[in-house]
């Protein structure tokens, strides 16, 4: 999990490896105060999301891709394929990092926005803006290409 | 939900980390200094139950070198150790979990 939210939010392997390790090394650190395995779950969730935000901003990272140089997908189709979902998963990549960090949780940990914003520290209301925000322009740079999409 | 939303799901799905991440992780941890005194005494106020959880699961999972580092005696710091092996082994932390808790409640001893 801490590894995927890295890999997902950072779309850099060493750095997502390195990340991972950190954030597992303050685990070790902070093991007397976790309470339960849920509570262990979430506090990794948090820490993971923290740092891949503080990465980003502390070493002004700039993602690999960013949303207008990210090719488009070339498949017309609307079955899953491989093709489309790298292309999505670089532009989620290359999302603002609240926003980014907002749509993985939501769409790799299947949190809800209520969840979200308990992890993330910021109000429900702000979640679901940044959610539909980050929604709305990930369907417009595939509807491009792809066409009619069913929403 | 939408194919979008789909999708995202199928782009977003998790990543497994390399083989040897939790060795490495171990690694640094076994060059870390020992806790000090504060530490320890906060682990013998705060019952380390979720250790206790992790250690049932690693018996259960049978998850070879943290095995034998708990069989090496390593004290606290294999059960520590352990918990983040397991949980970075990416196995069925939430079935095994619980299983545990559901032992753990009915065996008074752990």
């Amino acid at each position: 999990m801490v590894y995927s939210l890295a890999w997902h939010f950072l779309h850099d392997r060493a750095l997502a490896e390195e990340l991972a390790q950190e954030v597992f090394l303050e685990l070790h650190r902070h093991l007397a105060t976790i309470q339960s395995p849920e509570h262990l779950v979430f506090w990794l969730r948090k820490v993971a999301s923290r740092r891949c935000i503080d990465q980003t901003r502390r070493r002004a990272f700039w993602p690999k891709f960013r949303l207008d140089e990210v090719p488009e997908p070339v498949a017309k189709t609307r079955q899953r394929d491989p093709m489309l979902s790298r292309t999505l998963a670089k532009l989620v990549a290359s999302l603002p990092e609240k926003p980014r960090a907002v749509v993985i949780l939501r769409y790799q940990e299947d949190l809800d926005p209520s969840d979200i914003a308990q992890v993330l520290d910021m109000p429900v209301a702000t979640v679901k803006s940044h959610l539909q925000r980050s929604l709305d322009i990930l369907r417009d740079k595939l509807a491009r290409t792809i066409g009619e999409i069913a929403i | 939900m939408s194919n979008l939303e789909d999708d995202l799901k199928a782009a977003l799905r998790r990543e497994e980390p390399p083989a040897d991440l939790a060795n490495r992780v171990l690694a640094r941890l076994n060059g870390l200094p020992e806790p000090t005194w504060r530490e320890r005494l906060s682990v013998l106020v705060r019952p380390p139950r979720l250790q206790w959880v992790a250690l049932c699961m690693i018996v259960s999972l049978l998850v070879p070198f943290g095995a034998v580092q708990y069989r090496n005696r390593q004290g606290e710091r294999a059960k520590v150790q352990l918990l983040l092996a397991v949980h970075l082994a990416g196995n069925r932390l939430h079935q095994a979990q619980k299983r545990v808790l559901e032992s753990s409640r009915m065996d008074t001893r752990i």
